[in-house]
């Protein structure tokens, strides 16, 4: 047990009193899609443009077989996750080829690959208008009509998540993924087959991200058509660095921090993605690093502070 | 030969500046918008044809010196970021000036109707289009082959510390080779207004085209985008002749299909 898996339990309960619990399901639901992200961009050292494609892929499916076939929740996650898996495995083993700014444009032409499969398939996705109409199957006989019992299985799930994820970055494979980022050549020198653990890394990443999309579908009772969209893919990259994508937590205070500007924006204006796009560029030029490092230097900044003025004292 | 043009340019910037450029299709949507409202305003569409490119580099100039130069050594995920919200605001800032609902916009009269060409009939326009486009590629190209600047943008994208090594102010080559991809996707822009119309949307949709054609000719080879940009415009107008629907996700998937065969793209060496 340590600081930050504590101080997330504590925002696990409190949130649902500071917001209404659709909204604080959303949060967990898209720091568990951060989670998969950064695997692949923080520990990795891929930037995957291009993740919808595995969330909107699963929401899709998983969507599309509760309403017409009747799926149980879990099974729809266990299908959602495999999807995600899936689409992963297909785009990852066209991108992994290739580095740097080829693999960002594969990620992204792969996602509009998808998103025009989506929106031209209009008798199974809806097209522009979404696939409306997916249910909250009950689980175990508790009702997810009910939003904070969904809230509290969200919550759950994200906690999972967060545990199985740290429990990967630690591992060798984990160890390995990192080694990569910091110097593929050399990884491949000392024998490890590279284009194989980054195809692993989407994978896992895919997975993740294909259970954010299931959460989603279910949250929301929809599948629009920007699930699978670049703006989703974007905004998940912007949420993992601005929380800061070097630690495991980043993507969580991010997705906290994405969804809350996001909510707050979205209420006041219908041209809200202007305001998002302001943000994006004044977090660029003036605030790189993220929430995470910000905090750091600000701690810092106050632990000298602190000291001098004991040594003047 | 749209494809080739908005390719080249994408191609110049990510190619010289090492940077990807989400904002190319914005640039591409705000030159249609221009020439659109040029046009109206002063009812001469040559003139608009002019200055809409124009407008385009300008704002291109002024991205690069405000805001992508200060993040050259900031990595890519930042520079995605940066582009990609300039392109949420560009996008934005088109439906708050020009509306939500994409209209059309008549191509000069002059070229209205359509020319028998024996076997075929074809509208004037897109004949304009093809000639006009491929004369800006072959302008293109020979400015990169044949002039100093062009060759200095070639070293550029080769080995940047060299240039700079050699006494050419790196920042201002980087400064105009964005520039003029700007202008090359304004002018693609305000090309395909009259074919296609005009709509928020258009933009990202050239974006992903864009990328296609970059990914497969490779980062600054410009013979490829010109080779990239061809097969693909081809090949969606063959699909899009049988099976309508199918237009847009085959240009993903003649990448998806190259990239299986060859991973390195068609010309790659990399």
């Amino acid at each position: 047990m340590n600081r930050a898996l504590i101080a997330i339990l504590a925002a696990i309960v409190l949130l649902p009193f500071l917001v209404r619990p659709a909204i604080a399901s959303e949060i967990w639901i898209f720091a568990i899609f951060g989670l998969g992200l950064n695997l692949l961009l923080g520990y990795t050292g891929l930037l995957s443009f291009g993740q919808s494609t595995f969330f909107g892929s699963a929401a899709y499916v998983a969507g599309w077989l509760m309403k017409i076939h009747g799926l149980n929740a879990l099974l729809a996650l266990i299908v959602g996750a495999g999807v995600g898996a899936l689409s992963a495995a297909v785009v990852g083993y066209l991108c992994v080829q290739r580095s740097g700014l080829y693999f960002i444009m594969l990620t992204f032409a792969l996602n509009q690959l998808f998103y025009f499969v989506a929106y031209q398939w209009t008798s199974v996705t809806g097209g522009e208008d979404g696939m409306p109409g997916i249910p909250r199957p009950a689980f175990l006989g508790i009702d997810f009509g009910n939003p904070v019992a969904y809230y509290v299985f969200v919550s759950v799930l994200f906690l999972v998540a967060l545990l199985v994820m740290r429990r990967i970055v630690e591992s060798p494979l984990g160890k390995i993924l990192q080694a990569i980022r910091e110097n593929e050549v050399r990884a491949e020198a000392v024998g490890y087959d590279t284009a194989r653990f980054k195809l692993a890394a989407f994978v896992i990443g895919g997975a993740f991200s294909g259970l954010a999309g299931v959460l989603y579908a279910m949250l929301f009772g929809i599948v629009p058509l920007e699930a699978i969209g670049f703006v989703t893919s974007g905004n998940v990259v912007f949420a993992t660095l601005i929380g800061g994508s070097g630690s495991l937590y980043g993507p969580v205070i991010g997705s906290f921090v994405f969804i809350w500007l996001s909510e707050s924006v979205s209420t006041l204006w219908a041209r809200w993605p202007l305001l998002l796009g302001v943000a994006f560029v004044i977090v660029v030029l003036f605030f790189r690093g993220g929430v995470v490092e910000a905090w750091a230097r600000f701690s810092a900044w106050r632990e000298r502070k602190w000291r001098s003025s004991r040594q003047t004292g | 030969m749209l494809y080739a043009l908005m390719g080249l340019g994408l191609s110049l910037i990510t190619g010289v500046l090492n940077i990807p450029n989400f904002a190319h299709g914005a640039l591409f949507a705000i030159g249609a918008y221009l020439l659109a409202s040029v046009a109206n305003l002063i009812g001469n569409f040559w003139l608009a044809l002019v200055v809409a490119p124009l407008g385009a580099a300008l704002l291109g100039l002024a991205i690069e010196y405000l805001g992508i130069r200060r993040l050259y050594a900031a990595g890519h995920d930042y520079q995605l970021l940066f582009t990609f919200g300039l392109a949420l605001i560009l996008s934005e800032a088109i439906i708050l000036v020009w509306g939500p609902v994409g209209y059309s916009h008549l191509p000069p009269p002059v070229l209205r109707g359509g020319v028998d060409l024996g076997f075929t009939f074809y509208p004037k326009y897109r004949l304009f289009v093809m000639a006009a486009a491929g004369l800006l590629v072959l302008a293109t190209w020979l400015f990169l082959e044949k002039t100093r600047y062009g060759a200095i943008m070639r070293a550029g994208i080769e080995n940047k510390e060299m240039v700079s090594l050699l006494g050419i102010d790196i920042h201002r080559v980087f400064t105009g080779a964005f520039a003029l991809g700007a202008y090359l996707a304004g002018i693609a822009g305000a090309l395909t207004a009259p074919i296609r119309g005009l709509s928020p949307g258009m933009g990202v949709d050239m974006l992903g085209i864009a990328f296609v054609v970059v990914a497969l000719g490779g980062l600054g080879n410009l013979l490829g985008a010109i080779a990239a940009g061809l097969l693909i415009g081809v090949t969606q107008a063959i699909v899009a002749a049988h099976w309508t629907e199918a237009s847009s996700v085959v240009i993903y998937a003649v990448m998806a299909a190259v990239l299986l065969v060859r991973p390195q793209g068609l010309f790659g060496i990399r």
